[in-house]
């Protein structure tokens, strides 16, 4: 490379550098952040691409029924439920629904959270009081009794378990970001935009949740790891999506946990599954937790 | 008539535990084009006086008492909205630390653009020329290339360079720059003084610079007051002030700074004392308990500004006589 293209190539990287490039930069360096971001990459592209993946239908017969079905086998990697079902397809197929489920209630507890934690943080008084005492409220519940709760009003079904799930996860997010906008409320650079004539409107928007954001993006990949622990959970107490012929690793788990010692890869694999997305989405949490630390930058 | 008359402001401060009196019936009048700087040591309530006159208090605080006259107009009436069209266009600020008064996650342009889009209604082309124009105004090298880039990609001078086009956008009528150098090394805050002394010159601006520094003020300001405990205690032209001092606490000021022509055994005069608790303001001069000339009366009642000079007001019963004036001229500034 010549110094021209060089230096051409040094300008074009500082062009591009901004506060959320050098935090990918950071993440980029932290070998257990990309390894989360490997997990759930996977994990997202099965999927999507379940269809394709799948040596099976999720529900399709393949082997014959059994009241202690095949373990682990060459044709059957995962082996076979009692109803002759390769638990591999079902596993992949399953994915979708835990994908959409951590996603869907995560973003449902964000997107209330979020509204509710700016509009205490930004207006105080009353409004402030108002809401946190009712996050308070549902903080002295724990979040899965809540859910299960919430889930218990609204009936069974995936929509309802969702719903419940993102409820229970409201205040957190709330706290959150009041006590991140809080902090940033009285910055210098808010005062500097008022004296500009910002209206309050955009010292909000534009101003304060950009720069309060970063704790509550870490606390989302967080809450899609529990929320797809909690949905297994729901699923397992049998709150789960009625309709049967949806594939849920909670709820295989649930089905299955009386053949442990009979069948136990009935129970284990989806169990690891589960495991396995949560732990990606934790690293991923923790990695992002460290890359947006404001008391790291330099 | 004055630009900006400000007539008796008091500004007071509640607290869990008590009332701060923060400033106590502070007046001064600006002129098209005038440099006035306020002179105190810190928590004086300098910084405040000037958050009063752009409505932006913290929530706590309150303007108790007072006028704000701009343009025929009674500032301190004014609705939210109303004060809002008057920040950034007529009345700018400039704020102390450049390291934190930009916004770490927005590029400059659309700092620099706020009041533009606001006020002017501009539009963002339109915007980001007069964004690369005011760059290139307040001497940031490579103006077009870097309006894009964000606060940390600068340094602290450049930053407060961006801070000062930000505040003159709207070309306002009066610039408050609050402690503009005071985060910044030696070297740069010459540039930075410099920047803004060619404003004023072309823009006619009015400028109220609030500095702790005697020698920034000596370089730019025609006209100083000088604060202590919220009021102003001394008050004339920059030169008539640093020549002939008669406020004890004036003159504790300009004892205290160094000098490079002093001989190498002098040794600096601090003033003794601490600052004044702003909770407990009685009857009497603020400044008794630190002054070597307090008088019974200083201690009993509190002085009013009265003319001691032609333009030269001190608030004290007891001024400093001209024998005790040290014999020397302003200190070190810029050249004032």
């Amino acid at each position: 490379m010549s110094v021209a293209e060089a230096e051409a190539a040094e300008l074009s990287l500082e062009d591009q550098s901004g506060l959320w490039r050098d935090a990918f930069e950071r993440l980029r360096r932290n070998p257990g952040a990309i390894a989360g971001a490997l997990i759930i990459v996977a994990f997202a592209a099965v999927a999507v691409f379940a269809p394709a993946l799948a040596p099976h239908g999720p529900n399709q017969q393949v082997g014959r029924l059994a009241a202690v079905p095949p373990g682990p086998s060459a044709e059957f990697p995962l082996g076979l439920d009692q109803q002759g079902r390769d638990v591999l397809s079902r596993i992949i197929f399953g994915a979708r629904l835990s994908l959409l489920v951590g996603v869907v209630s995560a973003g449902v507890g964000l997107t209330i959270g979020m509204v509710l934690g700016s509009v205490a943080g930004y207006f105080g008084r009353w409004v402030d009081t108002a809401v946190m005492r009712t996050m308070d409220l549902m903080l002295a519940v724990p979040q899965f009794l809540l859910a299960l709760a919430i889930v218990t009003a609204l009936g069974p079904g995936l929509v309802q378990i969702m719903v419940a799930v993102g409820i229970a996860n409201v205040p957190q997010f709330a706290r959150l970001l009041r006590g991140s906008i809080l902090a940033q409320r009285e910055a210098d650079y808010v005062l500097a935009a008022r004296s500009l004539g910002a209206p309050g409107r955009r010292l909000l928007l534009a101003h304060i949740l950009p720069n309060s954001i970063a704790p509550v993006i870490v606390q989302g990949t967080l809450a899609m790891a529990t929320a797809i622990i909690d949905v297994a959970g729901l699923s397992f107490l049998g709150l789960g999506p009625a309709d049967p012929r949806l594939t849920e690793w909670g709820k295989m788990v649930a089905e299955n946990a009386g053949r442990l010692e009979s069948a136990p890869h009935l129970v284990l694999f989806p169990g690891f599954a589960i495991v396995i997305s949560v732990l990606g989405l934790n690293l991923i949490g923790d990695g992002l937790r460290e890359a947006l630390d404001p008391k790291l930058k330099s | 008539m004055a630009l900006l008359r400000v007539e008796d402001l008091a500004v007071r401060f509640e607290t869990r535990k008590a009332t701060i009196h923060a400033v106590n019936g502070i007046s001064f009048e600006l002129e098209q084009g005038e440099t006035l700087g306020i002179v105190g040591e810190s928590g004086c309530g300098k910084s405040v006086s000037s958050l009063a006159l752009l409505g932006i208090l913290p929530k706590n605080g309150r303007v108790t008492s007072g006028s704000v006259r701009f343009g025929g107009r009674e500032l301190l009436e004014l609705s939210d909205a109303q004060m809002r069209e008057v920040r950034g266009r007529d009345i700018a600020m400039i704020f102390q630390d450049p390291m934190t008064s930009l916004n770490p996650v927005l590029p400059i342009r659309v700092q620099i653009t706020e009041a533009l889009r606001k006020h002017l209604r501009m539009n963002d082309d339109q915007a980001r020329e007069e964004a690369v124009r005011l760059l290139q105004r307040v001497g940031i090298p490579a103006a077009r290339e870097r309006v894009d880039d964000y606060p940390h990609q600068f340094s602290g001078g450049m930053r407060q360079r961006v801070m000062i086009a930000m505040a003159i956008s709207c070309r306002p009528k009066v610039l408050i720059a609050d402690e503009p150098t005071t985060a910044l090394d030696v070297t740069i805050q010459a540039q930075i003084l410099e920047v803004l002394r060619q404003l004023v010159a072309e823009e006619r601006m009015a400028l109220v610079l609030i500095t702790h520094d005697l020698g920034v003020v000596a370089g730019l300001c025609e006209r100083t007051h000088v604060m202590y405990a919220g009021r102003f205690i001394e008050t004339g032209t920059t030169s008539d002030l640093f020549a002939r001092p008669r406020h004890p606490y004036t003159l504790g000021l300009l004892k205290s700074v160094p000098r490079l022509d002093a001989a190498r055994k002098e040794r600096l005069e601090p003033i003794q004392g601490v600052p004044r608790d702003l909770r407990s303001l009685g009857e009497g001069c603020a400044f008794a308990p630190r002054c070597l000339y307090a008088t019974d009366r200083s201690w009993e009642e509190t002085p009013p500004l009265r003319d001691v000079a032609p333009g030269h007001r001190v608030a004290c019963w007891n001024p400093v006589p001209d024998a005790d004036l040290p014999d020397r001229g302003a200190p070190e500034g810029e050249a004032g």
